[in-house]
């Protein structure tokens, strides 16, 4: 193993640092506002009977720690949060809650190109949910919970921007029925209180960075992260695109996954996963997020949108539900590099 | 590519799945016409390259090859009219996405090889067993090296758990 | 007898020639308990690694024999196992419990787990009394002191430059006797002692009467509640110090095949499948309501004491902050449907 391989941390690339959220009093209204707003189209959501159930935040035991909400009953909308600790990202909810009638969810950039990315894949109709749009100025780490160290080493109490929204190209909604966020809740008018989002030059600069490594340091550092990895499959219960009704994880009779935990199974899960997800991934870092090993999935991820994006010069996934994605389609132009 | 001495004795089995229609075609006739080329090589007829799912390329270094070699027939020729195309996609994603992750690229290469390209199907399958004879066995992991050991009928567990990752520097 | 905590590299180092000692470590992502040497540095600030200590007894994968045909065509079989004489130096209160309950498990009941067998006997622990709970720690309310360790053949107490030792079993006394050099016969307690005797959780929750109640709340709308946000991950399973579910299964090679076990999670669908096909729990709710149920309920049936033990873990890591000690709350919350019929709630449904 080689040593100088990069530690397998979800540290940012030097070009692209974390940004430090300083929570200002124009942020602190914006949320009481739009919390105030979903709070009471919900109710009149859920009184109309135009939706069986709204699908949002709600606060966890911990100061600073928000768990999804599902709300059916009119008179607990007040359940209903939206701060800058929703970390989780809901749209794939929607498949399990619209199997009891309409579903009305809270979208942020990242739910809504899942919603797209699910309808694309026809396991979900426009028809079967109402999209709230919510504006989002990027959301941040919880202290408190993540880490249970002796107080004199507990992370520092300020707000690192979540991995996942570091490298967010659409904080706004790209579809949506209504938006509950003030018309100049834009990412220009937000991008003056808060990180802007990435600048898309910048979107792969962490791939980039492993790229620019040798074989051998990259050899070292992957397979650090699968030797790391305890196959929880989180990432892919997570995830928008994983809607398979039997993952090949599952299917143990044609026993393409052992459940050994080792180098080389652990190496097939995870190569396999990104495969069948990279020409569909939307890049909300959901995998990421919960892995409770804390190994930086997207890197991987974002080095197969990086290849398809350059090779066959596809737009980013999920901004709409009709493009389809560069794996199941090809150009007798494509690039020759075989012969 | 220059083969490496301490390789030379080195005997890398690689799996070459080939297509039906084409490469396949192609090696029956290097056969016909008594071509050489190295026994390392081991076919496995696919009905198309669009067939070969990158799964099987990485259960194939899983149980033990080298390389890995994925022919079809030159683009525009698919029987099936667009299977290659669809396979050249998915292939050029698939081995970048490899090498991204430390495999060197030699150990994986996709060529076109049509049904009267003998030479050419003699010519890339030594190149190809050359290339990964020179770069010498695919590293695995210790747990992986231990399995493979025949006949050592040594203990089967003597470390104790903890994490894989010293498993592995312990054993390199 | 006491460790100054300036020697306590000398020791470590000196015990690690003999034995393999494991101490917490950071890792570059999360902790766990790592060797010591190799470059590793204890972390004994840690109140919990995110990875417990079970795959010290019970590793995630764990060979158990091999079978093929030797190099002259004959079959085989080897089972040989061993393993090293470990130290686990710096574990936590509500980790040694859970070594307890997973005592109960491989080792009781009239069924021994050869592998666990030799794995435990073959390991010292060296357990570290909590003085400052982290804020997602809740094992008192689980019924263990966080200054106590019963079941460990050590226990180590924070007195400020250095540990107070006190053996607690025969194997912990052996190994203290073996290395006194190390040791001062003091009890100087200076001003950097820190209390370890009554160390109380900020985190509380009340624990009365919450397994009587789960029995009569098998089909309780509670648990389709809970289910909904369950991402069904097996999260919650891997960090847990007691979850103790394994599958077996083996990979061949050419003439060689291992047999191997390791950890499985009740959260996945597979985990229950049967052979035919059939799944006694195919939907999320009962596999939820499963883990919970086994936790809180199933365990203390079998072996008189909660399998849950309050180190926080599944809290800290759940992708969707699905809380147990939120769930014992509103069990306890929970109203109870009047007639709760005896024989309608689920008998059928297996332990684990």
């Amino acid at each position: 193993m080689t040593d100088t391989a990069p530690s397998i941390t979800r540290e940012q690339t030097a070009r692209v640092q974390t940004a430090r959220v300083q929570t200002t009093r124009v942020h602190t209204a914006l949320f009481a506002e739009v919390t105030q707003k979903l709070r009471l189209r919900a109710k009149e959501l859920l009184e109309s009977g135009e939706v069986v159930s709204v699908i949002g935040w709600e606060a966890g035991r911990f100061e600073n720690q928000t768990t999804p909400a599902f709300i059916t009953d009119a008179n607990k909308v007040d359940r209903l949060i939206f701060n800058e600790y929703c970390a989780n990202t809901l749209g794939k909810y929607v498949l399990s809650e619209k199997l009891d009638g309409k579903v009305a969810v809270c979208v942020r950039g990242c739910e809504s190109r899942g919603i797209n990315r699910m309808i694309s894949d026809n396991q979900l109709k426009r028809s079967e949910v109402y999209l709230l749009g919510l504006p989002c100025p990027g959301m941040v780490e919880s202290p408190e919970v993540s880490h249970a160290s002796e107080p004199s080493h507990a992370p520092e109490a300020s707000s690192k921007l979540l991995s996942k929204c570091a490298f967010c190209t659409h904080r706004q909604p790209v579809v949506f029925d209504e938006y509950l966020g003030t018309c100049e809740a834009t990412d220009e008018t937000l991008g003056g209180l808060i990180p802007k989002p990435i600048d898309p030059s910048e979107r792969f600069s962490d791939v980039e960075e492993l790229e620019a490594l040798s074989l051998d340091e990259r050899n070292a550092y992957f397979e650090k992260l699968y030797n790391n990895c305890i196959r929880c499959y989180a990432c892919r219960e997570v995830c928008p695109c994983c809607t398979c009704r039997e993952c090949f994880v599952d299917q143990a009779r044609a026993g393409w996954q052992g459940k050994q935990n080792n180098l080389e199974e652990n190496r097939f899960y995870n190569l396999t996963r990104v495969f069948h997800i990279g020409d569909r991934c939307v890049e909300c870092g959901e995998c990421e997020r919960v892995c409770p090993m804390e190994l930086p999935l997207m890197k991987i991820n974002r080095k197969m949108v990086k290849d398809l994006t350059t090779l066959f010069s596809v737009p980013e996934a999920g901004l709409d539900s009709e493009t389809i994605s560069p794996l199941n389609t090809y150009d007798v132009a494509d690039l020759e590099e075989y012969l | 590519m220059s083969v490496v001495e301490s390789n030379s004795d080195f005997q890398p089995t690689v799996l070459a799945f080939c297509c039906h229609w084409c490469t396949y075609s192609g090696a029956d006739l290097a056969g016909l016409n008594r071509m050489n080329y190295p026994a390392n090589i081991r076919l496995l007829r696919v009905p198309c390259s669009g067939r070969v799912n990158p799964q099987y390329v990485l259960t194939a270094f899983n149980k033990g090859c080298d390389g890995v070699l994925v022919c079809g027939c030159h683009p525009g020729d698919c029987h099936y009219v667009s299977g290659n195309y669809f396979a050249k996609r998915r292939m050029m994603a698939f081995k970048r996405l490899l090498e991204y992750t430390g495999l060197e690229p030699e150990r994986f290469q996709i060529r076109w090889i049509s049904g009267s390209e003998a030479g050419k199907f003699r010519d890339v399958v030594t190149q190809v067993c050359e290339e990964i004879r020179a770069l010498g066995p695919l590293k695995h992991s210790a747990s992986f090296e231990a399995f493979a050991e025949q006949g050592a009928l040594g203990t089967v567990n003597a470390l104790t758990p903890a994490n894989k990752a010293e498993e592995v520097v312990e054993n390199d | 007898m006491q460790l100054s905590k300036e020697r306590v590299d000398a020791f470590l180092a000196e015990l690690n020639q003999a034995v393999r000692v494991y101490v917490p470590a950071r890792g570059e992502a999360v902790s766990s308990f790592a060797r010591y040497g190799q470059g590793t540095e204890p972390a004994f600030d840690l109140v919990n690694t995110d990875m417990p200590p079970k795959d010290m007894l019970f590793p995630q994968t764990e060979k158990m024999y091999r079978y093929g045909l030797d190099d002259e065509g004959k079959p085989f079989v080897d089972a040989t196992f061993d393993a090293d004489e470990v130290v686990l130096f710096g574990v936590r209160p509500c980790d040694m419990r859970s070594i307890e309950c997973m005592d109960d498990v491989f080792l009781t009941r009239g069924f021994i787990d050869e592998y666990y067998e030799t794995r435990r006997q073959k390991l010292t622990t060296f357990a570290l009394a909590c003085t400052a709970p982290a804020p997602t720690c809740f094992c008192d309310s689980m019924g263990l002191n966080a200054g106590q360790a019963p079941a460990a053949d050590v226990l180590l107490k924070d007195v400020g430059a250095a540990w107070q030792l006190a053996a607690q079993s025969e194997k912990g006394a052996a190994l203290l006797g073996k290395y006194k050099g190390f040791f001062d016969e003091s009890d100087v307690q200076d001003a950097g002692a820190k209390n370890s005797d009554s160390v109380s959780c900020t985190l509380k929750v009340d624990m009365d009467g919450v397994k009587e109640k789960l029995d009569q709340m098998f089909d309780h709308p509670l648990w389709e509640d809970i289910t909904k946000k369950c991402l069904t991950c097996g999260t919650c399973t891997y960090v847990c110090p007691t979850c103790y579910c394994f599958d077996i299964s083996q990979s061949n090679r050419m003439k060689i095949g291992e047999r191997y076990r390791c950890w499985d999670s009740c959260m996945f669908s597979v985990y229950s499948e049967m052979a035919g096909g059939h799944n006694p729990r195919a939907d999320k709710l009962s596999r939820v309501r499963q883990r919970f149920m086994h936790k809180l309920c199933f365990f203390e049936d079998r072996y008189g004491k909660s399998l849950c033990v309050g180190c926080g873990r599944c809290i800290q890591k759940c992708p969707v902050a699905l809380d147990i000690s939120c769930l014992i709350d509103d069990i306890g919350a929970a109203e109870l449907a009047p007639v709760a019929l005896a024989g309608e709630k689920g008998a059928g449904d297996g332990k684990h």
